[in-house]
């Protein structure tokens, strides 16, 4: 397995993906060294200002990952993180952040593949982006 | 054992929902309004039952006719024109009548989708226990209809009832009474069970507002292709075998016509009720009618023993297994400015805002209650002050551990 090129940190709620089942001691995804997860317990948790000091302080992009859309565990933590990061409840994400380095998923406990997928597309993305300048 | 049940329970139900979002989406999954079905259902039982209302008649030597008035067919050449009836009653009837199959049906989903994905317990045992109240309601203002149309299984169903009652000690007879208002079956006695059909759907109505005042901003409508679909279930149900009244004559001269033989053994009402003349046998309506299956097949003492049972166990089941409650959210004074943002965004209406002493920095500042918090943490995405905090997983600690994991990636 090659060395990890970059660094992505996934926000990762407890109840949407099999965490347990998918990381290795490192917390990097054993699908995907180069990504690593921060575990929460609701993706409603997580502040736009951990997702920004996560770019701030050297990661290659950021997202979050709460259960799918209508099943939070908590009822509203993913709508929540959504309307968040969408600008559309505060606390929201900084206008000057990059957000095309800032991902989203809405997942259930069954959908590992399709997240990773999804990771996979967003990284894609990711490569396709012109770097912007600091 | 049990923990391990529910941890099953739930992968079954994500993987079935999981099946289902793959042809509806996730905006989409009617399973993830297993919430608003009910109330959304109830409104098709409000209208069409004030519809109904408008022509029945609750006395002993009326009803009957009233509800045939109501929903004879009025199309002409239609084997059940019995009368020149309301246009559509027999529909706006079947209406009522299959959105009551889908009434307890939604229920019962909802009721076994929240217990199998572990959504019962602990704080969120108030929306549980009325949901149990819910419940019970729902089969009972469900069987008070089958009352008022006053054929010859609503008098069954009383005696049945009665004889029920007599098996309670002490106030069995009471509510013998209570049930017809009386020492025998009068006028009185319909009114009665109109009172219970209507009084107990707007009581429906108080035990939704308790069921939700522990939520913010509960789902009370699904999205709108599930509201299309049941919509279309309902009136597809309704227009092909509308409820009507079938009478032994009836019986004999259409029972070939399959449509009448099919509204006879599931939607149709019977002939009559004649005081005094028990019919032996009844066709049970299995959403509503099971206790009196369970009369007459199991006995009264059992019958009383199953349903009591199996409410007070419906009514404990939040209370067991007990978790460990160490993170609930805590407020740190010096930080609050009283935004109001968590208590805005939490979920359960966990937090509210008071007053500080006259004379503070700042004018409120949130309170948690401990006792309905989830331990979620949305309150502490929530707040831009880091002013409140989850013991065990401190923002801090969020992002020490955030740090680390980038210093490792580079």
């Amino acid at each position: 397995m090659s060395e990890p090129k970059r660094t992505i940190i996934g926000f990762v709620c407890e109840r949407s993906l099999p965490v347990e089942r998918m990381l290795d001691e490192h917390k990097a995804l054993l699908d995907d060294p180069e990504t690593r997860f921060v575990v929460v317990p609701c993706s409603g948790m997580v502040k736009p200002t951990l997702m920004e000091a996560a770019l701030a302080n050297g990661a290659d992009a950021t997202f979050v990952c709460g259960c799918a859309i209508g099943d939070c565990h908590y009822r509203t933590g993913n709508l929540m993180i959504r309307e968040r990061l969408e600008g559309k409840r505060n606390p929201k994400l900084r206008k000057t952040t990059d957000r095309r380095k800032v991902g989203m998923f809405f997942v259930t406990m069954k959908d590992r593949v399709a997240f990773l997928e999804a990771l996979a597309a967003f990284k894609a993305g990711l490569d396709a982006k012109p770097v912007l300048e600091d | 054992m049990y923990r391990k049940f529910l941890r099953l329970t739930k992968s079954l139900t994500v993987s079935f929902e999981k099946l289902v979002n793959f042809l509806t989406t996730q905006e989409h999954n009617p399973l993830y309004f297993h919430g608003a079905l009910p109330l959304y259902t109830f409104w098709f039982l409000i209208f069409s039952g004030i519809l109904l209302w408008m022509y029945y008649i609750p006395t002993l030597d009326r009803a009957w006719s009233s509800v045939n008035y109501i929903s004879a067919l009025p199309t002409p050449g239609d084997p059940v024109n019995l009368a020149a009836g309301i246009p559509y009653g027999a529909v706006v009837r079947g209406i009522h009548r299959w959105g009551a199959a889908a009434m307890m049906i939604v229920t019962l989903l909802h009721m076994f989708r929240v217990y199998f994905t572990d959504r019962h317990r602990a704080w969120r045992w108030l929306p549980w226990v009325t949901g149990v109240g819910l419940l019970v309601f729902v089969l009972f203002v469900g069987l008070s209809g089958y009352l008022l149309v006053w054929d010859a299984r609503a008098y069954y169903i009383v005696v049945a009832t009665q004889h029920l009652f007599d098996g309670v000690p002490v106030i069995g007879s009471a509510l013998s009474t209570f049930l017809v208002g009386g020492e025998g079956i009068t006028d009185y006695t319909l009114t009665r069970f109109l009172f219970f059909h209507v009084g107990g759907a707007v009581f429906i109505f108080f035990l939704v507002w308790m069921h939700f005042i522990r939520l913010k901003e509960p789902v009370v409508t699904p999205s709108r292709a599930t509201n299309f679909l049941l919509l279309g279930f309902i009136l597809l149900a309704a227009g092909t075998l509308p409820a009507i009244n079938i009478t032994h004559e009836l019986l004999a001269k259409y029972g070939h016509d399959p449509r009448i033989a099919a509204q006879a053994a599931y939607i149709a009402s019977d002939a009559p009720a004649q005081i005094g003349t028990l019919v032996e046998t009844i066709r049970y309506d299995a959403w509503y009618m099971f206790p009196y299956w369970l009369v007459q097949n199991v006995g009264t003492t059992w019958t009383w023993l199953i349903l009591g049972g199996s409410t007070v166990l419906l009514c404990v089941a939040p209370f067991y297994p007990k978790d460990r409650r160490a993170n609930i959210a805590e407020v740190i004074e010096a930080k609050c400015t009283g935004c109001t943002f968590c208590s805005l965004d939490c979920p359960f209406e966990a937090i509210t805002m008071v007053d500080r002493a006259p004379g503070s920095k700042f004018k409120q500042i949130a309170v948690v209650q401990a006792a309905r918090c989830s331990e979620c943490g949305i309150c502490v995405g929530a707040c831009p002050f880091q002013a409140i905090e989850l013991p065990e997983l401190h923002s801090k600690t969020l992002e020490a551990d955030l740090l680390a994991l980038v210093k490792k990636g580079a």
